[in-house]
């Protein structure tokens, strides 16, 4: 970096000598002239201080970032082999939209309206809450139309898609690992907001007890993926995990989580919730901070019980909060991998394959960058929809 | 109001229970680690379920720190997260008062598309970034470890935040006495952000010794491991390794920066989540 590392005796403002971090850049011949007088030369020492402090950040961001998220898009319209490019790299064959096309289509796909019957009236009666939500003014009309769209979109039509007998999938486990993370999602993040907030709620308080408490629930927060699935490994396995013991203890045969097809995704998700716990909680105790007192002074002269509070100004007052906690989760918990590649190495049969661990797989054990590419792309734009969902809350437009 | 005080012991008393309950799995690992090899490989309950550690042994500990990779990728994660954390501060704090306090041109355009980097989460990039670094020969090198994470722009809309916070008489007063920009920035402005720097620190450093998925695909030589991801080279197969104690031996060593970090500077971490969140 051109940046002196000590600063150097200034000359009075006016003149044209340039501050510290200007004189390393080149000074352009003979700035503008024109309205001249300080103001102007000012202004030129304010674009080139301003140039060159932001230019090493600026720099990293389009050599780390923008690059490789550019080259992605490009590296996903080819037959892209990891080991084959390495050795030659005229290998990469450009395939178009083809790896999009096998991930997200098939031969011989239909649509019918009893497909998936049950799941898709679940996610209509949703919508039908979000609009109700509108109707009592809860929630705004710009997020109720995107919850209609959405909705009728993905449940009416989207979910209504499958093959027909003669037909198949692409990529037959697309669809079920984007249900596996969805699933995953589903169950960690009502978990983790629920138990957060009941936490708030009891350790809001300014003395010590409550204080060492806080710091107990967000102590598992700070520990590594790899810590947690260690820890966690062993709890759950029957014959030396301390769950087993507990179970052997109560006369029950011990449960085998992580091999059992309907507990693994359970389990992992328990040690998910044990992890992230602490992050809830706290944006759920900053939330509590902002309530200011006096409502809570108004609702005791008014002889208001502690549920008739909580229910009727705590709760109301925390809603951006909430959305947030739930937002930003969900953007967390999308991007799972540790916990499904370390305890359950995606197993039993997929059960608790997600879409990071199948990049994952798909890249560097297939060597398929291609279609590595595209899957992550793909998880990119599901990932943007609830990053400009939380830009929304966060400005408090809703 | 007796009842009241009543029902508030209660949900104290079931909350320090719950905090017991919820601190069992990191007891558990510390105690494992401080019971011997042969008698884990027996039974991991010998005493309360294993979570006293009986007998007691320093055994575990003191061969992670001596023998084996564990004590090269404690060195290894300690350069990754100093280098990161240092890196971080410097470009988040200079861009950030640039964005925050100069008027040059363009930087209405150019602090919105910094932004926008927000919403690239590292899986989209992590296969291209693989085989840049690959061309490049970067892999198995601290470089390749830490670079990525300095362009992820959350630093520098910290810092911006902090510094548009700042108000103008304290620049002001300095321009008249003829300082420029640079003397400004490391004098006035980089004394007065301390609260803000120390926040942003605690959090890069957590997340370059916590992280995972990029050491996963870039370091593929053992000695080029950090902790993070030694540790879990390790639990692949952890049965027959290098026996139940010593890997909950490392497990603790990994954890005991981070943990000790947190105790320390707990409202950093606090409020650099509310923060980051948009809080």
């Amino acid at each position: 970096m051109a940046i002196p590392s000590t600063p150097r005796p200034q000359p009075a403002q006016a003149g044209p000598a340039q501050a510290g971090p200007a004189q390393a850049g080149p000074v352009p011949a003979g700035a503008p002239p024109a309205p001249a007088r300080a103001g102007a030369s000012v202004k030129v020492r304010d674009a080139i201080a301003g140039y060159l402090f932001i230019a090493p950040f600026v720099l990293v961001y389009a050599l780390f970032l923008v690059t490789p998220f550019l080259r992605g898009i490009w590296i996903s319209l080819h037959d892209w082999n990891l080991l084959a490019v390495a050795i030659n790299p005229d290998a990469a064959r450009f395939v178009g939209a083809r790896n999009y096309v096998r991930m997200l289509w098939g031969e011989g796909i239909v649509w019918s309206a009893d497909h998936q019957v049950a799941l898709r009236l679940v996610g209509l009666v949703a919508v039908a809450a979000v609009l109700w939500a509108w109707h009592r003014g809860a929630v705004g009309r710009g997020t109720a139309l995107a919850a209609l769209a959405a909705g009728l979109l993905l449940f009416g039509l989207l979910l209504g898609l499958h093959p027909d007998e003669a037909g198949r999938w692409g990529d037959r486990r697309f669809w079920p690992i984007v249900g596996n993370t969805l699933t995953f999602v589903g169950l960690t993040v009502p978990s983790v907001t629920l138990v957060g907030l009941a936490l708030a709620l009891g350790l809001n308080r300014d003395d010590r007890i409550s204080a060492v408490l806080r710091t107990a629930f967000f102590l598992s927060q700070v520990l590594s993926v790899t810590v947690v699935t260690l820890i966690w490994q062993l709890t759950f396995s029957p014959r030396q995990g301390i769950l087993g013991h507990l179970f052997r203890s109560l006369g029950l045969e011990p449960i085998t989580w992580v091999t059992d097809i309907n507990l693994a995704m359970p389990a992992i998700v328990i040690a998910t919730v044990w992890w992230s716990l602490g992050f809830a909680m706290i944006l759920f105790l900053a939330g509590l901070q902002e309530i200011p007192n006096e409502h809570y002074e108004a609702a005791r002269i008014d002889g208001a019980g502690l549920w008739a509070v909580i229910r009727h100004i705590t709760l109301p007052a925390l809603s951006r909060t909430t959305t947030l906690v739930v937002v930003l989760q969900i953007i967390l918990h999308f991007q799972v991998f540790g916990q499904s590649h370390l305890i359950t190495r995606g197993g039993p049969n997929d059960a608790t394959q997600v879409l990071v661990r199948y990049i994952y797989q798909t890249g560097f054990r297939n060597s398929e960058l291609g279609y590595a590419s595209a899957l992550a792309i793909v998880l990119f734009l599901f990932m943007l929809v609830f990053a400009m969902l939380q830009l929304r809350v966060s400005r408090g437009d809703d | 109001m007796a009842g009241n005080r009543g029902a508030r012991r209660l949900v104290t008393l079931l909350l320090v229970l719950a905090a017991l309950v919820w601190l069992v799995p990191i007891v558990w690992m510390l105690s494992l680690a401080l019971q011997p090899n042969e008698l884990l490989a027996r039974t991991t309950s010998n005493v309360a379920w294993g979570l006293v550690p009986w007998p007691f042994t320093l055994d575990n500990l003191t061969f992670v720190l001596s023998q084996g990779l564990t004590p090269r990728w404690f060195l290894n994660s300690a350069i990754v997260a100093v280098s990161m954390t240092l890196l971080v501060l410097a470009l988040s704090a200079m861009a950030g008062y640039a964005f925050a306090r100069i008027r040059f041109p363009g930087r209405r355009i150019i602090y919105p598309l910094v932004l926008a980097g927000l919403v690239i989460p590292e899986q989209a990039v992590f296969i291209p970034l693989y085989t840049m670094f690959a061309d490049w020969g970067w892999h198995n090198g601290y470089a390749a470890l830490v670079a990525p994470r300095l362009a992820v722009p959350i630093g520098v809309f910290l810092m911006t935040q902090f510094f548009r916070g700042i108000p103008d008489y304290i620049e002001e007063a300095a321009t008249l006495d003829g300082a420029g920009r640079w003397t400004i920035f490391t004098r006035i402005m980089l004394p007065l952000s301390v609260p803000a720097m120390v926040t942003l620190a605690i959090l890069t450093f957590l997340y370059a010794w916590n992280d995972y998925l990029w050491p996963l695909v870039s370091a593929s030589r053992p000695e080029m491991f950090t902790i993070t991801l030694g540790l879990a080279s390790l639990q692949a197969n952890f049965a027959d390794s290098e026996g139940l104690g010593r890997v909950m031996a490392s497990g603790v060593l990994a954890s005991l920066p981070v943990v000790l970090m947190f105790l320390l500077f707990q409202r950093h971490v606090v409020r650099g989540i509310a923060m980051g969140s948009g809080k």
